[in-house]
């Protein structure tokens, strides 16, 4: 029996009805159950940190989220829709309004900043002039400080530019949610501390929420509201970065040392 | 081990199979991804271009130049143009440039979209509100079907005149004769089969690319191997549906 160390979280923000809902959800690849009956709200400009080992499936999760691994079973809902019932139409639509930030950055190799940036814009907003479309790209380059990047290649950027390249791809569509999956994983500190300041700060100018996958506790310090920490597939326990820090559970105390 | 080996090929050409059924399934409905096509199409059929006008010139000079001899010896040199057009149309031109597509854009292809599948940029792009399947496979595929036929025949011309030369090394041909034995030899039935068969040739190269990059794993090493198990695979598929076409052409009595 796993012990149930339920926190309440402790939040500034004034909350509503939650943005993404995930109700028993479960997840397995042959023998390997990676999410068992899985629990998790995420609330309006709320930012929730899932913390866990790796290989916890804890990049399985939002990738369940987002539509790109079906669940077994179980319900996800995303701004009131339930994602594993959608069709591709219904969720390309709800995929507008939720980014996601990849591990790998994910930036098209083949493609210029530029590029990068105008492709989601013309799938999803394809009666957008060619002026429009610029502006958006320079301010979303801009809110990133890295305007000057714009015709560059993938290729010619560090790990922390290209990061933030990935950041304002996401962006771009003015998304109410986001998901980043590891976001600081592989950068220096300083690097890293910049990466966590820019999410919180966007996160305030765009109003949004997000669901952040992280192993970096400074990172997560920064960002979280609320942290869930996700153990043998389950929600072990949840609260904010101060109270699970302080914890007396053996398992939890292992993140924090 | 045996039937391991056994179970394991018959379970990726089921996959393939799967693969080219998925295809022809998204391939033809909207949304239509016409630039993507023209792009894909312009480095397939353009950048492959030199190498393959390089290699046919080279293979109908050096065609020639073998055959002559034994022409001689039978006192038939004159039949040298008529040989030497029928084995290059045919034959020589069209397999060598499937091999030489099979090496540079079958690698290519499952290269590239190996790399994007580890690297997260197929998911990137499906949550971007964009078919990947559509975007990199349909284009890629329809690319290599409707590029290659144009580069075999282009290939053809190549290797003819390579013939021409090679044919004027050690003996004397005119321009005129050369081209009219030619002409006079090669018949609908020798050229439309051949043509018919590259469009399999470029098909068999673009979906085994496709699947062994769509469907790589293992990071940078399971790329690597995508690359290379498309060349080979789309290779041996090269003359396997070589061998059907000589079947089927011999049985509707085209030759």
């Amino acid at each position: 029996m796993i012990p149930q160390t339920n926190i309440a979280p402790e939040m500034d923000t004034v909350l509503s009805a939650p943005v993404i809902q995930l109700k028993n959800v479960s997840k397995s690849f042959g023998k390997n159950h990676v999410l068992k009956d899985f629990n998790l709200d995420l609330n309006k400009g709320e930012n929730v940190v899932v913390l866990g080992k790796s290989g916890s499936g804890k990049s399985v999760l939002i990738k369940c989220i987002i539509g790109l691994i079906k669940p077994d079973s179980g319900t996800i809902s995303v701004l009131g829709k339930n994602i594993p019932e959608l069709n591709h139409t219904e969720l390309d639509k709800i995929r507008a309004k939720v980014g996601f930030l990849f591990q790998s950055n994910a930036l098209y190799d083949s493609m210029t900043v530029r590029q990068n940036l105008e492709f989601p814009l013309r799938r999803h907003r394809a009666k957008m002039t060619k002026s429009e479309i610029d502006n958006l790209i320079i301010e979303a380059l801009t809110n990133v400080g890295l305007a000057h990047t714009v015709d560059m290649q993938p290729s010619e950027l560090s790990g922390g530019m290209k990061k933030r390249i990935a950041l304002a791809r996401t962006l771009i569509l003015k998304p109410e949610i986001i998901l980043y999956d590891e976001p600081t994983t592989g950068l220096d500190p300083i690097t890293g501390k910049e990466i966590s300041n820019l999410m919180c700060e966007l996160a305030k100018k765009y109003n949004t929420s997000s669901i952040i996958i992280s192993h970096d506790l400074n990172c997560v310090k920064i960002v979280a509201n609320r942290i869930v920490m996700l153990i043998d597939g389950k929600c072990y326990a949840q609260g904010n970065f101060e109270s699970l820090k302080n914890s007396t559970d053996k398992q939890v105390q292992q993140f924090f040392q | 081990m045996k039937l391991t080996a056994v179970r394991n090929f018959l379970n990726e050409t089921g996959d393939i199979s799967r693969f080219t059924g998925r295809f022809f399934a998204e391939a033809f409905k909207p949304r239509y991804e016409f630039a993507e096509l023209l792009r894909q199409a312009f480095f397939v059929g353009y950048k492959s271009l030199p190498l393959v006008a390089v290699t046919a010139f080279i293979m109908g000079l050096v065609i020639t130049i073998q055959s002559r001899p034994t022409l001689v010896e039978f006192g038939a040199e004159a039949w040298l143009p008529k040989m030497v057009s029928v084995s290059l149309v045919r034959e020589i031109a069209p397999v060598i440039t499937a091999l030489i597509c099979a090496g540079k854009i079958g690698s290519g292809i499952g290269a590239e979209l190996g790399s994007m599948k580890v690297t997260e940029q197929i998911d990137a792009m499906e949550v971007s509100g964009t078919n990947p399947f559509k975007y990199l496979v349909a284009t890629r595929v329809m690319a290599t079907t409707l590029t290659i036929p144009i580069l075999a025949v282009l290939a053809d011309a190549v290797s003819l005149y390579g013939g021409y030369l090679g044919a004027n090394i050690h003996g004397v041909v005119s321009w005129d004769l050369y081209w009219n034995q030619v002409f006079d030899t090669l018949a609908f039935s020798d050229v439309l089969p051949s043509v018919i068969k590259t469009f399999f040739f470029g098909f068999a190269i673009g979906i085994i690319g496709c699947y062994k990059g769509y469907n790589s794993n293992k990071g940078t090493e399971g790329v690597g191997r995508s690359a290379n198990s498309a060349v080979v695979v789309s290779s041996l598929l090269v003359f396997i549906l070589d061998l059907l076409a000589v079947q089927i052409i011999d049985i509707l009595r085209l030759t």
